[in-house]
């Protein structure tokens, strides 16, 4: 057993990364981001970690000094939000690229405009082609969790893609809740250091250049690579689940987790830290004797897309309700995702998507009450009904 | 060991047939440089000329024989400081970490990540190739263009002849970051480069090490191929490219030229500085005066 | 795993290019006038002049590009560039 210790998500997510032995840190303030930097400074200059701790100019150095680091042989880690990741987004999408392993947390924040600093998950679901597995986490507890999982994924030789563990700015990253901080020696045990051949290290002992300049056709198979490993991923994700329930006791079931679903007729899907609301609505409809059950999408990439689809067979109505907005749709992006998910399925759903929670805005335990009173009173009407939008007034 | 001894003896690490321009002074620098690191080194080459001449690899073949990495335009310092803490961390600091790019990747989109990686000391060797504009694309103006110079982004119209602005002095920039060590070399006066790449990879051992080279490009500045060394020694004779250097603090200019030639001869013959009206070359002219004064007291002279 | 984006050194040999098909003019030493100075070592942008330990400076023609710049900084003018007659 770990420690008991009541964390914000933030510091849930710097205490998981160092638990992980990184070489190198490298990151740049931005809010809600900011203390997973702050804290992993602390513990470097209070000599409880050791890393190389690089205090950047900008996220897009952070991003390519840990990119750099990376071709170097060192496991690393970096945390950031909303305008950092936007700002990053070049050395981002060239770290899977080059098929680099790494973790990185991202406290999610709405993207500017309106000027905005408040929680949403616009930023992390904005990049969701950019090649990275994606991970969205509910709890604290689920944060440090995820950390240690993603390097074990990342670093898969089955895999090589880097992690990000996303979790909800201000909700997520600054309340506090009581978690199980697994020890060193536990995490040491769970997690062995990176292979020295994990992959290809820039080294004058065994030069090669790195990412020469290459032609469509060669291109096209490393693309092809890369597809194929994030579906491999899929599986890879099941199997240190049940790794890591083995030695501490937590399963989070895979890349979804199904909530009170085997008997439902209508189902809500949610992401992030809503899912805890949602789960409540559906304890509270339940008792109303509604039968209603919840998925929480957990990784969204790679899209569980079979095991959404199987989750949702037999249902008759589904909401998707999203903290972010796929513009040129009307509709939330993983709505889009799910419908696209069920493409081969015969069902005949009821379902609609939920747009709610931008910018900081709260999800109501209320708006998920109507939601499934919307979603049980139409159950039986096939087709695609308006999106819904939580909006305050 | 003199400078053509030590050129003589060393291995070159560039494959023998790039695509570089007859007489590019950027395949010149890039060759000497790394025979000077030698094989215990990796290079960082982003986007730019060398880059697009075959240096970095096409497929799977190779264009050096050191590892070799095409770091993005504007990271390069930021992805080197990286591997260099990498290397620091193994104690494996003998290995020799260079970047060598262009002066878009410097003074222009790179300079952001090149500020921090010298204002954090990063112990690696930082060259920058100024050719003043973006020659692999077509040479379109950058910020160390000079005055007046006709490029595909300020051509010679009716209207607005060439570049309206004078150039941006990077290396004294670089030089106020207290680095460990900071200079100008030009092709041009071969000993001095051969010293300062030396004394760059030494320093860089310590802290942050910045070169920053006139490169002579006969394409984009329209002279014959032949001249590229001739347009250079010109360019340090006029002050255009004083030669200077910073060790650990202590400015000292290498050539306090005592007899400097004119903007106006040093212009003379290159196709870029055609269009140049007499109150260019005098505009010209003040700023590389002002500027020399302004070393000369740096080196307390 | 197949390994991506990493070309091994050596593994399918060198890019190189014909760039000795580019050359219009040849340098040509004229070895009673050289004084072994080593400028056009010095200054060869391709790296084509070789020199022995003994300081005797040879032209290489496989890649030399044919700029000119040896006979130019040559101090001896040592060096004459001469029309290319399609020898190799």
């Amino acid at each position: 057993m770990g420690t008991k210790k009541v964390l914000t998500g933030n510091y849930a997510a710097a205490e998981a990364a160092a638990l992980c032995r990184p070489d190198l840190v490298a990151a740049y303030p931005i809010t809600p981001q900011s203390s997973v930097v702050e804290h992993i400074a602390e513990m470097v200059n209070n000599g409880d970690l050791d890393a190389a701790m690089v205090q950047v100019e900008s996220e897009h150095s952070a991003m390519s000094v840990v990119q750099g680091a990376a071709a170097g042989g060192g496991r690393v880690f970096t945390a950031t939000s909303a305008q950092g990741l936007a700002l990053m987004f070049e050395p981002y999408f060239r770290m899977s690229t080059l098929r680099l392993p790494m973790v990185m947390a991202i406290a999610t924040r709405e993207m500017t405009s309106p000027e905005t600093v408040w929680s949403g998950q616009q930023d992390a679901i904005s990049v969701r082609d950019a090649g990275w597995i994606q991970v969205f986490c509910e709890s604290n507890q689920e944060i440090i969790d995820m950390v240690i999982q993603g390097y074990m994924i990342a670093e898969d030789q089955r895999v090589m893609i880097p992690v990000n563990v996303c979790y909800d700015g201000f909700y997520s990253s600054h309340l506090t809740e009581g978690i199980d901080l697994p020890t060193q020696e536990e995490v040491d045990q769970f997690l062995p250091p990176m292979a020295p051949d994990n992959h290809p290290v820039l080294d004058p002992n065994n030069p090669f250049a790195l990412d020469p300049m290459t032609a469509g056709p060669l291109l096209m198979k490393y693309r092809k690579n890369h597809l194929e490993a994030m579906h491999r991923a899929l599986d890879v994700i099941d199997e240190v689940d049940a790794k890591f329930a083995k030695a501490f006791g937590r399963s989070y079931g895979g890349a979804i987790e199904e909530y009170r679903c085997d008997d439902a007729d209508i189902v809500l899907v949610t992401i992030g830290g809503m899912s805890g609301t949602g789960k409540d609505a559906v304890d509270i409809a339940r008792e109303k004797g509604i039968k209603v059950g919840l998925i929480k999408l957990r990784f969204i990439r790679p899209f569980p897309a079979e095991r959404i689809a199987k989750a949702l067979s037999g249902k008759k109505a589904f909401c998707v309700i999203d903290r972010s907005v796929c513009f040129g749709w009307s509709q939330g992006p993983m709505y889009m995702e799910t419908k696209a998910a069920l493409a081969d399925t015969d069902s005949k759903f009821c379902h609609f998507s939920a747009i709610g929670g931008l910018g900081g805005a709260d999800i109501s335990l209320q708006e998920m009450l109507d939601t499934i009173d919307y979603l049980e009173a139409n159950k039986n009407e096939p087709g695609e009904k308006e999106t819904r939008w939580f909006l305050k007034d | 060991m003199s400078y053509i001894d030590v050129l003589r003896e060393a291995k070159d690490q560039v494959t023998p047939g790039m695509s570089a321009c007859q007489g590019c002074g950027g395949e010149l620098i890039l060759r000497k440089a790394l025979q000077i690191a030698g094989e215990n080194t990796i290079i960082g080459i982003p986007p730019g000329c060398m880059a697009g001449a075959g240096v970095v690899g096409w497929n799977y073949a190779n264009g050096l024989k050191i590892p070799v990495h095409i770091p993005l335009l504007d990271n390069s310092a930021a992805f080197f400081s990286g591997l260099s803490q990498m290397y620091q961390r193994k104690g494996r600091k003998d290995t020799n970490i260079v970047v060598l790019a262009g002066d878009g990747a410097t003074a222009d989109c790179g300079f952001q990540s090149l500020s921090a990686a010298a204002e954090r000391g990063e112990k690696l060797l930082y060259i920058c190739y100024d050719n003043e504009g973006y020659m692999n694309t077509g040479y379109q103006r950058s910020s160390t263009t000079t005055k007046g110079s006709r490029t595909s982004t300020t051509p010679i119209g009716s209207v607005v002849k060439g570049k309206t602005q004078q150039q941006k002095y990077v290396p004294l920039i670089i030089a106020m970051h207290n680095v460990e060590f900071c200079a100008t070399a030009s092709p041009s006066n071969m000993a001095d480069f051969v010293a300062k790449v030396q004394k760059g990879l030494a320093a860089s051992k310590n802290g942050f090490a910045y070169l920053h080279v006139f490169s002579p490009c006969p394409t984009g500045w329209g002279y014959a191929p032949d001249q590229g060394i001739e347009v250079a020694r010109r360019a340090v004779k006029a002050n255009m490219f004083p030669l200077w250097e910073m060790d650990r603090g202590e400015f000292k200019l290498n050539d306090e030229n005592r007899k400097p030639i004119t903007i106006a001869e040093f212009v003379k013959g290159i196709g870029k500085f055609k269009a140049l009206s007499d109150e260019d070359i005098a505009a010209i002219q003040a700023m590389v005066d002002h500027r020399f004064e302004m070393l000369k007291r740096l080196a307390g002279k | 795993m197949e390994r991506q984006h990493v070309t091994p050194i050596g593994n399918d040999g060198m890019y190189v290019l014909d760039t000795a098909s580019w050359r219009i003019l040849r340098p040509v030493m004229d070895k009673s006038k050289c004084v072994e100075c080593g400028m056009c070592l010095a200054y060869c942008p391709v790296g084509a002049i070789i020199g022995s330990a003994d300081k005797k400076y040879t032209i290489t023609y496989d890649y030399c590009k044919g700029c000119g710049v040896c006979a130019a900084e040559c101090p001896r003018k040592a060096i004459d560039m001469k029309p290319e007659g399609g020898e190799k």
